[in-house]
């Protein structure tokens, strides 16, 4: 090593580290925004056609806006793009059938009018396979031919779009290749290879061969998502339902036509959810996905748009001035903070850097209540055990009874979640106005006993040891811990199986377990929301539960136009379900929220949604609170 | 010099490709699928979803595609083209590609990391030297207990003492955050104490063995200053110990640190070591399986390199 160098070598080592934290400080400064609140999590996307959780409901509501919006009071749909909510307006007779006039002077953020072909445009794109929306069956289950469309399903006889392979960029869903249109005349199933047709993702990779016969405009071509080899037939990407079928027409640019399967009587509420609002299609053509999220791309119709977006740290919203109501958003610029921790968020609330954080820690909710910024309120969510009724002894409702009517219920809430969450004994949580729940029968060890002996074990003698099964976290764990101890009494010998998300996920779809812990929030506010879950073989079903009266009650309850007869069929599904327990209800979440006093337009609601637009900011209230904290 | 590099140029490309295929495959032996969500869906839609990121491939072919992409050969739709390696799009924050999610976090850590780093070596060194010279007094004895506890301490608990201390009793920082200096004393703290700790005790060490050795003897004799010594000749040799542990503590900390990124709400890449694998992105996984590794080899070159310079007894090989 040359002497120069080693000389040289202190001073060179010394710049460095001078010069990497000289770069390491020389972070520019942000100012803070109006309004901050914590999102709890970076969202996974801001597509509304991806997006599930409420943290990206939050975002997506500030960026777009759909036909009607939620009254922040009352979760009422107010008005949004549709000009009513007035259904004398808007349903026909039959009530399947809705027109929805549209504002007129509503445009995108680059100057172009909102229309009816935008909805259309956007639903087709949410519907379409390849979008993979988990939300689609806001859509697919109510409107005539969506689901056949998103299922990908064709029948010989039925008007069909074909996608030809000619996509610009293979691997995004919009623009699309070359479209053609005709009659499907035939289809030709190539003999599966494999037995095991039951699996899904086999019978669909089989699908992928089939051949397709279509009459294009009075010639007939044959089309395969994998053609043979040396054959007269068509390489093709899709072979779809033509989306004409589907019940979602424009009628003229400012109308728009939905024809629902069968009336449905809280279909305003669905219209009122994230996933249908509308997305700019010259923006997404342009850019492709997930380029035309990003900031500079991105085209919104709703109050906010994004200013920037910081991963991991914060996304700031400003005001969209072509916002069709901008006079009445109070707010100029919004921080959504991506923090995980909800001890860092409550530190950051006590801190003042925060406005608004949902959830604080469970911890510290004993304390907080009284205080006049903890707002908290029940919620239409519930979390409930699922028995696996396949297996014995679960197959045994007198078993199944036993075990529910052994769970100190009571107990759990007080002392493990200690957050005023309410005891279950339905599923349907009592949030609800129109709707009185049906009861399963309450706490009673003695009972359990019973009925456990009547069942044929006595004292437990002769039942196998029984496995819960729940996601890793401390809280499922207590719960489980708890439920343990309440079996056992019974002389059941319980043990816990704790698995990691993804896992217990696809195990819990496989039905690889005995009894496993579920959560599930309504997605409107209606009974059916909880109750339609568990129909026989429903998706969601993972039970093995099925009963045909009440598959028919839950049938019937979507053609009956009377709304009170309606919750009375409802409510005698719940009874047969209460009665049978393939599902085990355990406590009602509670949502709780930290807003500060000078935070106005803030309402607690069953569905835990406080819309950006109509907050605003007591900046005198602000001033005397800032100068408190620092008084102390 | 050019030998050597040229050398560890070759077992860097063989380490990462070793790398590469070793947490490829163990992160697909998990079972759960990226795309299992909580509601159930329809056949062909999940198809089409695992299709668009490829998911459904046998493995081998997928294993080429991805190293086809990471190499830089290969484009998302899998045509042949000469690039910047890309490691696809990340299947949990969708609107990013694990390229632009490593973009702009890593700054974020490296800042913390060069922070941290910056005051562990400062105080360290310092505090070693200190101990070393006044050995067996109070002050040895202090800094020695000092460093025991700081390595011994765990993180989270500092930063929570800390929060408390200098957040809510005297409101000196922010309680978390980006976007300004002072939101970065804390963690900086937080993160380079045991630092600190462990490069006291190295000093201290190297350097009551440099004392006793017979150049320092005749330094003295000639007449040296104290400081001179202790600066000109018996650091550069009671150094070496520490420049070896830098190597591998830069890698580690300059990836940012979960348990202050989480506690102190930054949006470095920390997080992403533990949080994708649990989401099965493997693409995500991969990402900072990589950067880690690139980063871990990098500093330990760097550290032979000043090896050699500064141990005249050492040659580049």
């Amino acid at each position: 090593m040359p002497k120069t160098i080693r000389k040289l070598f202190p001073l060179v080592a010394f710049a460095a580290l001078v010069s990497a934290i000289f770069w390491a400080t020389s972070l520019g400064t942000l100012p803070p925004a109006e309004f901050t609140f914590n999102n709890g999590t970076e969202p996974k996307s801001l597509d509304p056609a991806q997006v599930t959780g409420s943290p990206e409901g939050r975002i997506v509501r500030a960026l777009f806006e759909g036909l009607y919006r939620p009254n922040p009071e009352t979760l009422e749909p107010l008005p949004a793009m549709a000009l009513t909510a007035n259904p004398d307006e808007i349903l026909s007779e039959d009530g399947r059938i809705y027109t929805f006039p549209l504002r007129t002077g509503a445009v995108w953020s680059d100057g172009q009018p909102v229309t009816a072909e935008d909805f259309r445009w956007s639903w087709q794109r949410l519907l379409h396979p390849e979008t993979g929306s988990q939300y689609h069956f806001v859509l697919s289950a109510y409107v005539v031919n969506a689901a056949k469309y998103n299922a990908g399903i064709v029948d010989p006889g039925d008007q069909v779009e074909i996608e030809l392979p000619d996509r610009s960029r293979s691997q995004q869903l919009f623009p699309r290749g070359t479209m053609l249109y005709g009659k499907l005349l035939t289809i030709e199933r190539p003999e599966a290879l494999s037995l095991d047709t039951d699996s899904g993702g086999e019978a669909s990779q089989n699908k992928r061969k089939w051949i397709y016969t279509v009459e294009i405009d009075g010639v007939a071509r044959r089309f395969s998502q994998q053609p043979p080899i040396n054959d007269a037939v068509e390489k093709c990407r899709h072979v779809l339902l033509d989306f004409d079928q589907v019940g979602i027409r424009v009628l003229d640019p400012y109308r728009l036509e939905v024809e629902l399967n069968s009336p449905t009587p809280y279909f305003l509420y669905l219209m009122q959810f994230y996933v249908t609002v509308p997305v700019n299609r010259s923006c997404i053509e342009q850019h492709g996905y997930p380029d035309w999220i990003r900031p500079e791309n991105i085209v919104v119709n709703g109050p906010f748009q994004i200013d920037f977006r910081r991963l991991r740290d914060r996304i700031r919203l400003k005001k969209n001035e072509h916002y069709w109501d901008a006079s009445s958003v109070q707010l100029q610029t919004v921080d959504a903070l991506a923090v995980e921790s909800s001890t860092t968020g409550l530190n950051m609330y006590l801190d003042g850097d925060v406005d608004w954080m949902p959830s604080p820690p469970s911890e510290v909710i004993p304390q907080l209540e009284g205080r006049r910024d903890y707002h908290s309120m029940s919620s239409l969510s519930i979390y409930f055990y699922r028995l696996n009724v396949t297996r014995k002894p679960f197959d045994d409702p007198l078993v199944r009874m036993a075990l529910s009517r052994a769970v100190d219920r009571e107990r759990i809430c007080k002392s493990i979640l200690r957050a005023g969450q309410e005891p279950a004994y339905s599923l349907v949580p009592p949030v609800l106005p129109h709707y009185s729940a049906a009861q399963a029968p309450e706490y009673n060890l003695e009972a359990a006993r019973r009925l456990l002996a009547q069942a044929g074990y006595p004292g437990g003698r002769g039942l196998r040891s029984i496995e819960i099964l729940f996601n890793t976290s401390d809280g499922h764990r207590k719960i489980a811990e708890a439920i343990q101890q309440d079996w056992q009494r019974l002389g059941i010998d319980v043990r816990l199986r704790n698995l990691e998300w993804q896992t217990y996920l696809s195990t819990t779809r496989k039905m690889d377990y005995d009894v496993a812990r579920a959560g599930w929030i309504g997605d409107y506010p209606d009974p059916n929301t909880f109750l339609d879950l568990f129909v026989t073989d429903g998706v969601q079903n993972e039970t093995g539960w099925g009963n045909r009266e009440f598959d028919q009650l839950i049938e019937n309850a979507t053609r009956e136009s009377n709304p009170e007869k309606r919750m009375q069929i409802l409510h005698r599904a719940e009874e047969i379900i209460m009665g049978e327990l393939p599902v085990m209800p355990l406590y009602f979440y509670v949502s709780t929220n930290l807003v500060k006093p000078y935070v106005r337009g803030f309402f607690s609601n069953s569905q835990d949604l406080h819309p950006l637009i109509s907050i605003s900011i007591d900046q005198a209230a602000r001033k005397r609170d800032r100068q408190r904290k620092d008084g102390t | 010099m050019i030998v050597f590099l040229a050398r560890r140029f070759f077992w860097f490309l063989l380490t990462v490709w070793v790398v590469f295929t070793i947490s490829f495959f163990l992160m697909r032996a998990v079972p759960g699928g990226p795309f299992d969500g909580e509601r159930k869906l329809e056949p062909d839609v999940k198809q089409a979803i695992e299709r668009r990121y490829r998911v459904n491939e046998p493995l081998l072919e997928q294993y080429a595609y991805h190293l086809g992409m990471a190499v830089g050969v290969l484009t998302e739709e899998g045509t042949f083209h000469l690039g910047f390696p890309d490691l696809g799009p990340s299947y949990r924050i969708r609107d990013y590609s694990v390229n632009q999610i490593i973009a702009q976090g890593l700054p974020v850590s490296a800042s913390l990391g060069i922070l941290a780093l910056a005051f562990g070596l400062l105080v360290g060194i310092s505090a070693g030297i200190i101990a070393a010279l006044r050995r067996q007094t109070w002050i040895d004895a202090s800094v020695m207990v000092l460093a025991t506890t700081g390595m011994a301490v765990p993180n989270f608990w500092m930063a929570g003492v800390c929060i408390i201390l200098f957040v809510f009793m005297i409101p000196l920082f922010p309680a978390a955050g980006w976007g300004s200096v002072s939101n970065l004393v804390l963690p900086a703290f937080c993160l380079g104490a045991p630092y600190a700790a462990y490069i006291a005790r190295l000093t201290r060490t190297g350097m009551l063995e440099v004392l006793h050795q017979d150049y320092i003897r005749t330094a003295r004799a000639k007449g040296l200053s104290g400081t001179r010594v202790v600066l000109r000749h018996a650091l550069k040799a009671a150094l070496l110990p520490v420049v070896s542990f830098l190597g591998p503590a830069a890698a580690g900390i300059l990836t940012g640190s979960l348990v202050i990124e989480k506690v102190f709400h930054l949006s470095g890449i920390g997080s992403y070591f533990v949080e994708a694998a649990l989401q099965r992105d493997y693409p995500l996984a991969m990402g900072v399986v990589l950067i880690y590794t690139v980063v871990l080899y990098i500093m330990n070159v760097i550290v032979d390199i000043s090896y050699a310079i500064m141990d005249p007894r050492i040659e580049l090989q």
